[in-house]
This record gives C-alpha cells, sequence and structure tokens, in this order.
C-alpha cells in the first residue's frame, strides 16, 4: 500500500469526522436487510498510485467519488422542484404551500417575455404572459412572489439568464424591504447567457456585452451577496437539444472556462468568485454512462481549476451540480410509462453524486405538469433516498471496471473537445461560430434517424404501441391573466414617479458603454423606483442591439 | 407547377426558444428532397407571412412549445388571409395538448403533428398535401369484393344461404396457406364467402373459438394494391400485410388491422382482369 494512498486515507477519515459533527450521518450505523454492515466507502484492497490519482477519496481532489467526505451518509441530496406558473400571486401561494410541507429551497421558473426582457404588454409577449412560468413586469411583481415568504429563511434558485442582473436586483430591492440584508441573501441566479445562445434561446443582447453584465454580477455579489451562487452553468440545455454526454460536459466546461477567463479578464481574483460557481447538468437514459458522467465532469472541472488557473481555494476546485431528469426523453404515448424512465435517470444523478435533483413529470410532453404529476415526480426521489439504499455508502459505482472505463473515456473525449474549442478561439468564439450548434444538431438529427429505423427502440414509441384514448387531466394556465397582468403593469406605470425613473434609467444609459462602472447598483436604483423589466431591458437593447442568431 | 421541387418554411413563432424539433424537421425534409427555409427563433406573424410569400412557399410549418400555440397558430392563418395569402397551408406541431387540435384545425391550422411523429410521416403528408394528383392515380376502392362469414362447418351453413336466401353456390375452394375452406356465394355484384376453418391453427378457427361464429371479414376490390399499401403504410395506418399475398381465385390480397377500420377486420382484393 503506497503511503500517498495512507496518507490521503487519513485525511479523508478526518474530514468526514469534521463534517459529521456538523451534519451527523443519518444512522450510527447503516445494514442491508440481511444486517451487513455498510461501510461508509469501499476502496480496493491493492490500491496504487493510479487509483489516488483518478478517484482518491470523497471530498478530496479530483473528487471523482463525490464533494463532500459523507455525501448522503449525513444529507440526502436537495429536492429541488422547478414550478411557477401564472400570477406573481398564485406562484406565491404555491411557495408558500410548498415552505408550509417542508420544503427550505425555493425554484422560480419565469415566463418567456420575462425572461427575454419583455413587459407583459409588449406587443411581443402577446400568448406568452404567464405560460412557461410567473409573469415579472415591475419590483410590485416580485413584491408578490414572495409576500410573506422570509428570504433569510429560504434559499432561492431563478432561473433567468440574459437579464439576471434585473430580477436578482428585484430579489436584493425585496429583501431590503423584509429587512433582510445583501449578505444573507442565498439561493441561486442562472445567469448563464452561453448556453442560451447554443441551446435555450432566451438570450437578448450580443455575447460581448452580456459576458461584461455577467462579470459585473460576479464583481457584485463578492462583495455584497457573499452567500448567492453567481451562475449555474448549464448542460442540461444543451443536452435538450440533442446532445451526447460527451458534448453536455465538454461544451458546458468550455463555457465554464469563458466566465472564468471573462472575469479574470475584468480585474477578479480567481479565488474570489470560483467558489460561488455552480453547475447544471441533464439526467439522461443511459444509466452507466450518466452516472459515470458526473464523475467525469468533477475531475475534469477540478484539474482545470487547479492546474489551469492554479485557483488555490479547494472550494473553486468543486464542481457542485444540480441535476433535472431529460424532458427530452419522455414520451406522449403511454405517459405512465415516464415514472419509470425519470426513476432511473434520477438514480443516475445520485449515483453520480448530485447535490440537488428535480426529476421531471411523467406528463410534460404533452403540458406542465399537474399537481398529481408533480408529486409523483417528486415521490420518486423520497423513495430512492428512502427505500432504495443507495445512499448508505459513498460512490457506490466507483471501481467497477466499466463505470471507472466509462469515466476515464468520457473525461478523455471531453478534454479533445476543450482542445478543439481553444483552438477555435475559446466558447464565445466557438458559440459565434455555430461550432457546438453545429455538433449538437447533427447528434440530435442522427439520434432522430436511429429512432426513426428503429435501430433505437423508445418503448411505446416505436415499439410496444398500443391504442390508447387521451384522457389526459392536464393543467392549463387561465387565458384571463395576460390581460390582468398587463392592466397591473400599467397602473404601475401611471403610479410611479416617473422622474426618478427616467433618471435611473438614463445613469444605466450612460454606464452601460463604461466597462469600469459596475451596472448593478444602477439597475438596483431603477427596479427600486419600479422601473420594469422591459424598460430596462429596452435601455441596455439600444446600447448593445440585440443577437438575432446565426 | 407539379414537378417544382417543394419550398417549406419552418418557423418559430413567439418567444420559444426550443428549436431541437424545427431543425430536425427541416432537415428532414431537406433529406427528402424539400428545399426548407428556417426562419430562426422569435418571429412576429407579420414577419412569418411575409417570409413566406418572399420565398414563395408552398407550406408554413410552425414549431411552439411554449403553450402559447392557441393565440400564436391563429394569428398566423388570420395574417395570411390579410395578405391575401391563404392558400400556403399552415401545418404544426411542439408540445400541443390533443384537445387542442380540433380547435387549431378549426382556426384554419391544416394539421398538427404531436410529439414521437415520425419525419417520414411528416414529408409524406406535406408531400400529398401539395401534390394530391400524385395520390389521386389511386382511385377509391370499387366495390365491396365479398363479405366474409366465418362457419363452424359450410355443409351445415349452406342451406340457409342456397335454400333460404337463394343464392347461387359458385364454388367451393380450399386455402391451404390460411388452413381454410371457402364456399363462394353470389349475391349481385359481390360475393358472401362461408368459411370453414380445416386446422386447429387456422385463424378462422382461432376466431370461433374466441368469438363464435359470424361475421369476420370485408374484402374491397381495389387496383394498385402494392402502392396503396406501401401508401397506407406511410400514413401510420396498421397493416397485418405489408406485402400482398396469394388469395382465392387467382386474387392478391392483404389485410389491414381492425383498429384501422373502427373494429372491422379489413381486407384488400385484387383480382387479375382478364379472369374477370
Amino acid at each position: 500500500m503506497s503511503s500517498s494512498f495512507r496518507n490521503q486515507q487519513e485525511q479523508w477519515k478526518k474530514e468526514a469526522e469534521k463534517v459529521t459533527e456538523r451534519f451527523p450521518e443519518r444512522k450510527e450505523t447503516f445494514e442491508t436487510s440481511s444486517h451487513i454492515e455498510i461501510d461508509r466507502l469501499y476502496t480496493p484492497d491493492q490500491v496504487d498510485e493510479e487509483y489516488v490519482e483518478k478517484l482518491g477519496f470523497p471530498g478530496q481532489y479530483p473528487y471523482t467519488r463525490g464533494i463532500q467526505p459523507t455525501m448522503f451518509r449525513s444529507r440526502y441530496w436537495t429536492m429541488r422542484q422547478y414550478a411557477g406558473f401564472g400570477s406573481a400571486k398564485e406562484t406565491n401561494e404555491r411557495f408558500r404551500y410548498l415552505l408550509d410541507q417542508g420544503q427550505t429551497g425555493l425554484s422560480v421558473a419565469f415566463d418567456l417575455p420575462t425572461q427575454i426582457g419583455y413587459d407583459s404588454d409588449d406587443s411581443m409577449s402577446e400568448g406568452e404572459v404567464g405560460k412557461v412560468g410567473v409573469a415579472i413586469d415591475s419590483l410590485a411583481d416580485m413584491e408578490t412572489l414572495f409576500d410573506q415568504i422570509p428570504l433569510d429563511k429560504v434559499s432561492t434558485s431563478m432561473t433567468i439568464n440574459a437579464p439576471a442582473s434585473v430580477l436578482l436586483c428585484m430579489y436584493i430591492a425585496v429583501g431590503e424591504k423584509q429587512g433582510v440584508s445583501k449578505e444573507k441573501l442565498t439561493g441561486t441566479i442562472q445567469n448563464d447567457i452561453l448556453k442560451e445562445y447554443i441551446a435555450r434561446g432566451t438570450y437578448i443582447f450580443p455575447p460581448k456585452p452580456s459576458m461584461r453584465i455577467i462579470t459585473d454580477i460576479f464583481g457584485y455579489c463578492h462583495e455584497n451577496l457573499p452567500r448567492f451562487n453567481t451562475i449555474s452553468i448549464s448542460g442540461y440545455h444543451i443536452r435538450e437539444a440533442g446532445s451526447t454526454a460527451v458534448q453536455e460536459v465538454a461544451f458546458t466546461i468550455a463555457n465554464g472556462m469563458a466566465y472564468v477567463d471573462a472575469a479574470i479578464e475584468s480585474g477578479l481574483d480567481v479565488d474570489q468568485f470560483a467558489p460561488r460557481l455552480a453547475f447544471f447538468f441533464n439526467a439522461h437514459n443511459q444509466f452507466f454512462e450518466e452516472a459515470a458522467k458526473f464523475r467525469a465532469a468533477r475531475r475534469i472541472w477540478a484539474k482545470i481549476m487547479k492546474e489551469h488557473y492554479k485557483a488555490e481555494n479547494p472550494k473553486s476546485w468543486k464542481l457542485r451540480f444540480h441535476t433535472q431528469t431529460g424532458g427530452s426523453t419522455l414520451t406522449a404515448q403511454q405517459p405512465d410509462n415516464n415514472i419509470v424512465r425519470v426513476a432511473l435517470q434520477a438514480l443516475s444523478a445520485v449515483m453520480g453524486g448530485t447535490q440537488s435533483l428535480h426529476t421531471n413529470s411523467r406528463d410534460e410532453a404533452l403540458a406542465l405538469p399537474t399537481e398529481e404529476s408533480a408529486r409523483i415526480a417528486l415521490r420518486t426521489q423520497q423513495i430512492i433516498a428512502n427505500e432504495s439504499g443507495v445512499a448508505d455508502t459513498v460512490d457506490p459505482l466507483g471501481g467497477s471496471y466499466y463505470v471507472e472505463h466509462l469515466t476515464d473515456k468520457i473525461e478523455e473525449e471531453v478534454n479533445s473537445y476543450l482542445e478543439q474549442i481553444r483552438d477555435i478561439g475559446g466558447a464565445v468564439q466557438a458559440v459565434e461560430e455555430g461550432f457546438m450548434q453545429r455538433e449538437i444538431h447533427h447528434a440530435a438529427y442522427e439520434a432522430q434517424k436511429n429512432m426513426e429505423k428503429g435501430e433505437d427502440i423508445i418503448v411505446g414509441l416505436n415499439q410496444y404501441q398500443i391504442d390508447e384514448e387521451v384522457h389526459a387531466e392536464l393543467l392549463r394556465v387561465d387565458e384571463e391573466l395576460e390581460k390582468q397582468q398587463v392592466e397591473k403593469t400599467q397602473s404601475i406605470r401611471e403610479n410611479r414617479d416617473q422622474l426618478a425613473v427616467e433618471q435611473a434609467l438614463s445613469q444605466i444609459k450612460q454606464a452601460a458603454q463604461h466597462s469600469d462602472i459596475n451596472l448593478m447598483p444602477l439597475i438596483l436604483d431603477a427596479v427600486k423606483a419600479y422601473a420594469t423589466v422591459g424598460e430596462i431591458c429596452n435601455v441596455l437593447r439600444k446600447e448593445y442591439g440585440e443577437y438575432t442568431g446565426m | 407547377m407539379a414537378d417544382r421541387t417543394i419550398r417549406v418554411l419552418i418557423a418559430k413563432p413567439g418567444l420559444d426558444g426550443h428549436d431541437r424539433g424545427a431543425l430536425v424537421i427541416a432537415q428532414a425534409l431537406r433529406d427528402h428532397g424539400m428545399e426548407v427555409i428556417y426562419t430562426g427563433l422569435r418571429q412576429s406573424a407579420e414577419q412569418i407571412v411575409q417570409a413566406a410569400i418572399q420565398e414563395d412557399v408552398d407550406v408554413i410549418g410552425l414549431s411552439s412549445l411554449s403553450g402559447a400555440h392557441r393565440s400564436l397558430f391563429p394569428k398566423i392563418v388570420e395574417v395570411l388571409a390579410k395578405n391575401e395569402a391563404e392558400d400556403i397551408p399552415v401545418i404544426g406541431g411542439g408540445v400541443i395538448p390533443y384537445e387542442d387540435i380540433p380547435f387549431l384545425e378549426e382556426k384554419g391550422v391544416n394539421k398538427i403533428f404531436t410529439p414521437g411523429t415520425p419525419t417520414e410521416e411528416i414529408a409524406k403528408y406535406i408531400q400529398r398535401l401539395i401534390h394530391p394528383q400524385a395520390e389521386t392515380s389511386l382511385n377509391p376502392p370499387e366495390k365491396i369484393a365479398h363479405i366474409g362469414i366465418a362457419v363452424s362447418n359450410i355443409e351445415h351453413a349452406l342451406p340457409f344461404y342456397t335454400n333460404t336466401l337463394g343464392l347461387r353456390l359458385t364454388g367451393v375452394e380450399e386455402v391451404q396457406t390460411e388452413g381454410v375452406k371457402v364456399a363462394f356465394l353470389k349475391i349481385g355484384e359481390t360475393q358472401l364467402e362461408l368459411l370453414e376453418p380445416i386446422n386447429e391453427d387456422s385463424p378462422i378457427a382461432k376466431f370461433i373459438n374466441k368469438r363464435g361464429e359470424g361475421f369476420h371479414h370485408m374484402a374491397l376490390e381495389v387496383q394498385d394494391i402494392k402502392e396503396r399499401l406501401q401508401q397506407y403504410k406511410d400514413q401510420g395506418i396498421s397493416l397485418l400485410n405489408e406485402e400482398p399475398k396469394q388469395g382465392a381465385h387467382n386474387s392478391q390480397v392483404a389485410f389491414l388491422h381492425p383498429k384501422a377500420a373502427n373494429g372491422v377486420l379489413m381486407e384488400l382484393c385484387q383480382h387479375e382482369k382478364e379472369g374477370e
């Protein structure tokens, strides 16, 4: 046995003891139904340098086996279901119900106009208000959304990208009104614009000014919101757009590196912002490949942060990630089969050591989930956690010949993509040239053809079809809502201090071209004066222009 | 006109950013020899209609996954009419609940394809939509060729048909491949067929065991049975036989799945012309 192995093992044991003081393990001893005792971790008897270098111990570089020493033996992953629809008032009621049920984290879905920086009364918003999430125009809506929800007690994840700065400022302003200071706010903004150009589509400005706004957020949060995750670098949507598992990791990490580069260039030190970077991945159908993917992603990021960027704080090396099961894998045919798909996908995320998880609802190929479907989705996670026993030892797949091979192979192929992207000139350049978009499209088209030729079987879709009556109960958003929201926003505009709004907007306009001025305090002033998301974004649209795609 | 390459505009109305489906379909239609113009994201109804007119397309394909289809799709039909371009058909797809399909069709959308539709089917649909003449070469079935009635024993069954009804027995034939003995009774232009199983594996034996004697199938006289089967298959009609097989009286036959015809087992039957 090598001494380096023994040192690391000792260190891991010490760290595990330390962690369990704060977060005791769920049970004193874990055992199977046959009373076989389950250890915290299993390693090979004969270990060598290769083991230490590739796998190491959980909570230790390169984190292949997990980012915490005891993982789910102490605490399960956070079960965080994405929700939000219709008006701020309806969503607020739903949030308060969820909090009453013991949920501690909120996850806000915004409607498309909000995500693209249009007010509800903009002609572009017609038909879309409140459809895929909650409509937020002004601070008044945000006040309603978090009414009676103490922002020092909950952590809030917001799926918002191009106008992330505006929504984050509204969150800060609501906190201030509640008497909660900025440094106490916890949560995450998605804020990942690069994947919007690649896969998700809710971009507003061209890449360069968008990157500037993002680094302004990094800088501002480092000084004012130290507990807030400033970005969630997302492979989820890249995968949904049809990429392979390798492409998902490669493009996500390439984007992550672009943000790190931009932040460093703006004058920040890597250890000032890197600990607040978070990731978001997809869990798809191929069980072992998915589990290996998460393990590989952690190892790749750790190496990049330590070796390439020379980060010194171990928190900068750790890839923390949220997972959502794959929406595009769900079928409209025999929708109850989706429950099984989601269970397997969720299991792969747990095997891969996710920090939080959203399980999709069975009816998502048809419409927004009903309450019953959403409950089954949550129960699926709870069954995996409480009944299956998979959370009782750390990284149970570690050491499987197959899984370790896949982990190595994925790392290798991701690195080869990263080299290609570096040769193009980095992720921003690769996005502008459409490199990632093309790679994803080829993979998506190939998958479609394989499915249609019957080479890939999708149960219930191209095999085992049945005659089915379609009578699913589906959630619908009230068509009246759009009208009410438009009226509300117009009344806010009539009753605010118009001069204050105009002054605040003109400050933003002036600062837009001066990258040495941080936009965040100016946007905060504007939202406090009840300037709307659309008004603030329109000022920046004029200054920066709009991205129009490839 | 008939030979012109079909031109398709694939468009993303509204603010939805999910374009995987739109891109995959654009590529698949290109692979079917069509010219496809993709608008990109976030197009207004006016922009889409302008593009359709300028590009002189034969059909517009809309994609939306955000739930806004109920207002966005009809809007495009409306703007087309305003621009006197209502002859351009509109089809659509995305995350669209089945209940919304009648509403959208009523508003003038020609066809909605729900998730899981093979791209092949969409391509064939467009081809038929734009070049219906290519399809009308296949005439509708000419008549009922015969009606099949499953019986346990032809000898016992015959007196009712020949004596009571007074129909003429034109022949009795064994079709070994189907394990069945058939009695043909002429009635006007068409025939009744009494079908008696000659072994336990015969489909007729199974039918009688399960449901008793009675109405078994209806055969339609057609021409171009091969092309017709291919066309039905492309339309997603369930077939029991994808290729025609030899039937009685020098005919070629193929069965459709009963679910294709509301529970009736339907047979296509093509007789050699000179045999008539």
